[in-house]
């Protein structure tokens, strides 16, 4: 489908930083992403976990609701919003 | 019991005379035992005619009279109430010697059926009691469903003559589809700015009760007192505390198509529908949020300044008694998929006559700009195809009335925004009935130069960058074969699902279309079979804004007159059951139409006599033989029996 207005409304998007060594394998961060952005991977940490990946090999889904990092009881996960700024400049 | 009966024998002018012998009637009937006076007379009902029957009242110590004429739906109530100037109109009833006989019979056999009839009548109201009307009270407040430009004129008549409405309407705004178009025919203003003072009045009337963003679920009762249930949908925004800043929908990630533009221009997951939506208020879309519970996102609570976000709203259900009904729930346009040969669904420039209005409109997706939507660029030549749907056994066999006038607008705003561009039009014919209308085509025609084309399109398919047209012009017998950039079809306009799912709840009957069936089609267009409910709008059939409207108006008329009175009277020909033999089977219950048959605590039948309207099934059903319809006992149907077989 198709919109016909000029300027599209691009969703905004953020950055995900996963702090891999902190992580204690809970899940909730891949549970609850409301965009699917997150799996548990194969590898080790130095804890002996499987810490999160991203499921693409970007983060392009991601939208930067921040709520992984809210749930994560180890702080192990933050996300960097990416703001809009070509856009707000060229208004 | 009568004791002195008068038969009056109508000549209704050669419509009965002329086949049957209506001396031969009176003379025979004077005979019959119990009647005391036969005569006949041109025409019983006018004046001069009632006035015979109320002189030989009195003259001959009448105290039943009998009408032989046509059928009582006709005159029952002009001689009644002639009669209840000197006894119980119960003691006046009517022989149909016309319908049933004198228009379905030779002269002879006619003769002979209308003296049996009128001395079945006999029989039957020397079995009649004297009966007192029925009286049932008025809960005066109207529920109007549907707040497109029909409902919204129906409730503000109703509230401006002083009673409460509670306006119900599904979507987030009022407005309904005017709200949607650019501009009107025949004189070109802005629908938007005629409609929204009339919206804005809907909230701020003190008698109106606006309930946006809500269902109905349910109906019971009748006239005077229905009860309805209604589903309040939570908006998870405090309607009052939002002040419309719009941070929120800066806020929220979740983009997606809005209904309002057709699906043209995106919208966000807590929206509002259109700038000028009433209630003025922002709404979450529960299926498009990205959690509510459990809660996720949370972006849009966050931005909000005035704290109007609530994510704990619950749905509520109101309870409500009216005592009548306005249906208003207007149309949608057939569905596009199924208009297979016009290729729609699968090209981006073969789109709607709904779509182009909100191409058309100045806050629509394209800012009132007319775009190729498969380039952005200009279009140059444009085929307006009417009758898409409409007139097509295969699809919808009426025609869907406002499709003429509509393509003649959308043909001539084209020009006026493209005045090198060629617009053509196909069609069957031109429809153009209203005051002013034939002239505004006729502007369209000649001062325009739109290439009207009569007849139908064969065919549409992509080639490259173009759109081909093929079709046969019927006036010349020549093919023609158009390259368009953009393709409009004017869709047949049916009633709304939605439309369906109320009648149900109503009993009342939809035709083909979804529209909802009048009493009568030509003088009881506005009313329901049942007492107390009405129709405004496209609801009842596709109209255009001017007969909406005036078609509301009657509805808040039809109300009001319900509501001048302090009490309802009705008919008392009800049905009685027996409670001590009744068994408590329910059958009765199960098959009364008007659903007036209910069961008691104590597990047996109950008429409710405010909702019979004595169709009598309940009584034919009883298994027991345990209902009886007052003044049509078994013992007088046996003794009318027996008196013409
Ligand atoms: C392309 C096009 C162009 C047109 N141009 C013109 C024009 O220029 N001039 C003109 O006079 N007419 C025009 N019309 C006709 C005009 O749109 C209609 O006459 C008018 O909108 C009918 O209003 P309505 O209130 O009957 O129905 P609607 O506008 O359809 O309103 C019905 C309302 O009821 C609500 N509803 C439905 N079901 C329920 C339910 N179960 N519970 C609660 N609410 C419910 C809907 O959400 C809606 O708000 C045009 C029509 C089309 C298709
Ligand atoms: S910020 Fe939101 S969308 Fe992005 S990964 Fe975390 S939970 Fe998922
Ligand atoms: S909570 Fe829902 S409506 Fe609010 S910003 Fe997030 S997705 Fe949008
Ligand atoms: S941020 Fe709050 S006040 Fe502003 S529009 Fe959204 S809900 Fe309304
Ligand atoms: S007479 Fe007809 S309307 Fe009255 S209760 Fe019986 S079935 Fe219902």
């Amino acid at each position: 489908m198709k919109y016909w207005v000029k300027k599209e409304l691009k969703p905004p998007h953020g950055k995900v930083y996963i702090i891999k060594d902190r992580c204690k394998g809970c899940g909730f961060c891949i549970e609850f992403c409301p965009q699917g952005v997150l799996q548990e991977s194969e590898e080790f940490n130095a804890k002996g976990y499987h810490p999160p990946k991203l499921v693409e090999t970007d983060d392009k889904k991601c939208i930067g609701c921040g709520f992984c990092s809210l749930i994560c009881p180890e702080f192990a996960i933050h996300i960097e919003k990416e703001e809009e700024e070509k856009d707000e400049k060229a208004d | 019991m009568a004791r002195r009966i008068g038969v009056f024998v109508c000549h209704c002018g050669v419509n009965i005379a002329g086949v049957v012998d209506v001396e031969r009637v009176a003379e025979e009937l004077r005979k019959y035992p119990g009647v005391a006076f036969a005569t006949t007379y041109q025409y019983m009902c006018s004046d001069p005619g009632q006035n015979l029957i109320r002189q030989k009242i009195e003259e001959e110590n009448l105290d039943a009279v009998i009408i032989a004429a046509c059928s009582p739906a006709m005159h029952e109530e002009t001689f009644r109430s002639v009669c209840k100037e000197f006894f119980n109109p119960y003691r006046c009833e009517m022989a149909n010697i016309r319908e049933q006989c004198s228009w379905v019979h030779d002269k002879k056999e006619a003769t002979e059926k209308a003296i049996k009839l009128v001395k079945a009548t006999v029989e039957k109201l020397r079995g009649n009691e004297d009966l007192m009307p029925i009286f049932v009270p008025i809960e005066k407040k109207c529920l109007v469903i549907g707040g497109g430009i029909a409902g919204i004129q129906a409730a503000l008549d109703i509230a401006d003559a002083g009673y409460k409405v509670i306006l119900v309407e599904k979507e987030a705004s009022i407005g309904g589809r005017m709200a949607q178009l650019s501009e009107t025919f025949p004189t070109l203003d802005c629908s938007q700015c005629i409609l929204t003072p009339k919206m804005v009045a809907v909230a701020r009337h003190p008698n109106i009760k606006l309930m946006a963003y809500s269902e109905v679920i349910d109906i019971s009762g009748y006239v005077g007192n229905f009860d309805v249930k209604i589903l309040k949908k939570p908006r998870y925004v405090d309607e009052d505390a939002c002040t419309v800043c719009g941070d929120c929908e800066k806020a929220c990630p979740v983009i997606i198509p809005n209904e309002f533009d057709m699906e043209k221009k995106p919208r966000k997951a807590i929206y509002i529908p259109f700038p000028q939506a009433v209630p003025s208020t922002y709404t979450i879309d529960r299926e498009a949020c990205l959690g509510l519970a459990p809660l996720t996102c949370a972006q849009c609570k966050d931005a909000c300044e005035a704290n109007a976000i609530n994510y704990d709203m619950q749905p509520k259900i109101v309870e409500e008694r009216v005592g009548a009904i306005i249906v208003a729930t207007g149309y949608d346009l057939y569905d596009k998929n199924k208009l297979v040969e016009y290729g729609y669904g699968e090209d981006d420039d073969i789109i709607t006559s709904l779509e182009f209005e909100r191409m058309l409109s100045a806050s629509g997706p394209t800012g009132g700009e007319i775009i190729k939507p498969s380039t952005g660029k200009v279009p140059k030549k444009v085929v307006f195809i009417q009758c898409a749907g409409s007139r097509d056994k295969q699809h919808m066999p009426y025609c869907s009335s406002i499709c003429c006038m509509y393509t003649a607008k959308h043909a001539l705003l084209y020009k006026h925004h493209v005045p090198d561009g060629e617009a053509y039009i196909f069609y069957i014919d031109i429809r153009a009935t209203g005051k002013n209308y034939e002239e505004f085509i006729a502007r369209v025609m000649e001062e325009e130069r739109i290439n009207y084309i009569r007849g139908k399109v064969a065919k549409i398919y992509r080639e490259g960058d173009k759109i081909v047209v093929w079709g046969v012009d019927t006036l010349t017998g020549k093919k023609v074969e158009i390259k368009a950039d953009l393709v409009v079809l004017a869709m047949a306009i049916v009633g709304r699902k939605e439309t369906k799912e109320i009648a149900k709840l109503l009993k009342v009957a939809v035709d083909d279309g979804n529209f909802l069936k009048e009493s009568h089609p030509k003088l009881k267009p506005v009313e329901a079979l049942s007492r107390g409910i009405y129709f405004a709008g496209c609801a009842q059939s596709p109209k255009d804004i001017p007969a909406a409207v005036a078609q509301a108006s009657a509805a808040a008329s039809k109300v009001l007159a319900i509501f001048s009175k302090d009490k309802l009277e009705k008919d008392p020909l009800v049905a009685v059951v027996d409670e001590d033999r009744c068994s408590g089977c329910g059958v009765c219950v199960s098959i009364c139409p008007y659903g007036a048959m209910q069961r008691q605590p104590n597990g047996k039948a109950k008429c409710i006599e405010a909702l019979c309207e004595g169709c009598g099934t309940c009584a034919a059903a009883c298994p027991s033989n345990n209902i009886e319809m007052r003044n049509y006992k078994d013992e007088q149907i046996e003794k009318m029996i027996e008196v013409i077989v």
